[in-house]
């Protein structure tokens, strides 16, 4: 497993956790695109949160289900995980 | 100068998702032949149970009407309910173009007897086979009552009043009341109605403790109220959905007014005391023919709750008596659900779909699998009987002590 979330894992936790489908080549064209607009709600992206720390076997900060957009999602979890590794 | 005429409630559209139809048309097709869709029970761990019979809707695809994002976050109850709410608004021509010009004109209220119970069961197993991290967020909202309410409006965007109905039963009748009431007191349009989906393992446990539930395993035998065989209920799933509204609104739009919603009253006599509900349902038909401004004469037809508890079931015989007189004798009563059991409140609800369908059909369907009736009762069995209905009562109690009853009247083309 790799040490950095990617984009395809995103988009798979996405539709895993939130049941809303964004191919990965066309979640890297709407980085900055909020989840709101994805149609991913807050419950939503706690889900994803949830799956990851299942996942890495460790918490994420306590922001990172308020992230607004994949951009500063990526960014806090990603710095997150490399600064706990 | 006249006063402002009253606001009146009409039925616009009907939805429904049934044990033995999965559209308006099928299930109302099914009703009026009679057709008896009970069955044993086939969902999967439901084998080792005491209850063998129930009214599945079965081969229903969950995923045609609802997007995955809603489908990741709903139980099976609120699939039925988003369904059916599609269906009836559909029915009544009503799309996001009509609703979006004032969204606070539009409401949802639904009731609900049981719940999310099956997605709750799935989220409970994580939470104890694996730990509280494996439980979905989606917990939080998908077993609640009030989950088919909330969908439904913000699907839709309807900001107008929502609420949801938790009164037994008979709430399912409550639900249609409540609307009707706030149509009356200014909201254009109410999505109203009940949907239930109690046949899941956890779900079938929390019903084994009613002593009214019928444990007979031939479906043939399993629910036949107002005989002597009566040995209880048999529970369903499905529901539906009504389009309540203004009756001069809907008329203004060119909407199909399918019936009037003219009156209902509900009582209280306590958990399965049934002799009591004799009174009680005596009493709520009562209020409801008072709110209509309907003479007891007028009734052409009753839907009756139909226990199929002896007990309860003399009751109900003795409180149609008691409210509509010597007429109550020869009014023709029916109790279609025998053909697909009681879904909890959403039975109530489905009565009422059926009801404007045969006022509108001229045609009382019957009573499947009830033949030699023990209650002074003009039951309806074996076949539709055409009848002439202006006026239909339709009746529901339940399990903790409720009793509703509404009067639906006829539209006439004559107030167009």
């Amino acid at each position: 497993m790799s040490d950095r979330i990617t984009v395809e894992e995103l988009s798979e936790l996405m539709r895993k956790a939130a049941g809303v489908t964004v191919p990965p080549e066309e979640l890297e064209q709407q980085y900055d695109t909020t989840f709101d607009v994805l149609g991913i709600d807050s419950l939503g992206l706690l889900g994803v949160v949830g799956e990851l720390e299942k996942r890495y076997g460790a918490a994420l900060p306590p922001d990172a289900e308020r992230s607004k957009t994949p951009r500063q999602f990526l960014d806090l979890v990603n710095g997150a995980l490399v600064a706990g590794a | 100068m006249s006063e402002p005429q009253p606001r009146r409630a009409a039925v616009t559209g009907i939805g429904v998702v049934a044990p033995n139809g999965h559209s308006t048309e099928s299930f109302w097709k099914s009703t009026q032949e009679g057709l008896s869709v009970l069955d044993r029970i086939t969902r999967e761990g439901c084998d080792h149970m005491p209850l063998h019979v129930a009214g599945e809707v079965r081969g229903f695809e969950a995923g045609t009407a609802v997007e995955e994002r809603i489908l990741v976050q709903t139980d099976r109850f609120t699939h039925f309910a988003l369904t059916a709410a599609d269906a009836a608004l559909d029915d009544a021509r009503l799309g996001r173009a009509d609703t979006d010009q004032d969204p606070f004109s539009v409401g949802v209220v639904t009731a609900a007897g049981s719940g999310g119970g099956e997605f709750g069961q799935r989220e409970l197993e994580q939470l104890w086979g694996k730990g509280s991290r494996y439980v979905g967020p989606y917990q939080s909202i998908a077993w609640f009552y009030a989950a088919s309410t909330g969908q439904i409006s913000i699907r839709r965007g309807y900001k107008g009043p929502c609420s949801v109905v938790a009164a037994d039963e008979a709430g399912g009748l409550d639900a249609l009341a409540h609307a009707a009431r706030a149509v009356r007191r200014g909201t254009d349009v109410l999505v109203a109605g009940a949907t239930e989906a109690p046949i899941a393992p956890y779900s079938m446990v929390c019903q084994l403790g009613y002593e009214e539930l019928s444990t007979e395993a031939d479906p043939d035998r399993a629910y036949r109220p107002f005989t002597d065989a009566a040995c209880g209920f048999v529970p369903a799933e499905g529901g539906a959905m009504l389009v309540v509204e203004d009756e001069r609104t809907a008329r203004e739009r060119g909407a199909r007014v399918r019936a009037l919603i003219a009156g209902h009253a509900a009582t209280f006599t306590g958990a399965s005391r049934w002799a009591e509900t004799r009174q009680g349902l005596a009493q709520a038909i009562a209020g409801a023919l008072q709110e209509a401004g309907c003479a007891p004469g007028e009734v052409d037809a009753v839907f009756a709750d139909a226990l199929g508890v002896p007990e309860a079931d003399r009751a109900e015989a003795l409180a149609i008596a008691d409210a509509l007189g010597a007429h109550g004798a020869r009014i023709p009563v029916t109790a279609p659900k025998t053909g697909i059991g009681r879904g909890f409140c959403a039975a109530s609800v489905l009565d009422t779909a059926a009801a404007v369908l045969a006022m509108e059909h001229g045609l009382i369907p019957p009573t499947p699998n009830v033949f030699d009736v023990s209650h002074d009762l003009d039951l309806v069995t074996v076949r539709a009987r055409p009848a002439e209905l202006r006026t239909v009562l339709v009746l529901s109690r339940g399990l903790m002590g409720s009793n509703s009853a509404l009067v639906l009247r006829r539209a006439t083309a004559g107030a167009e």
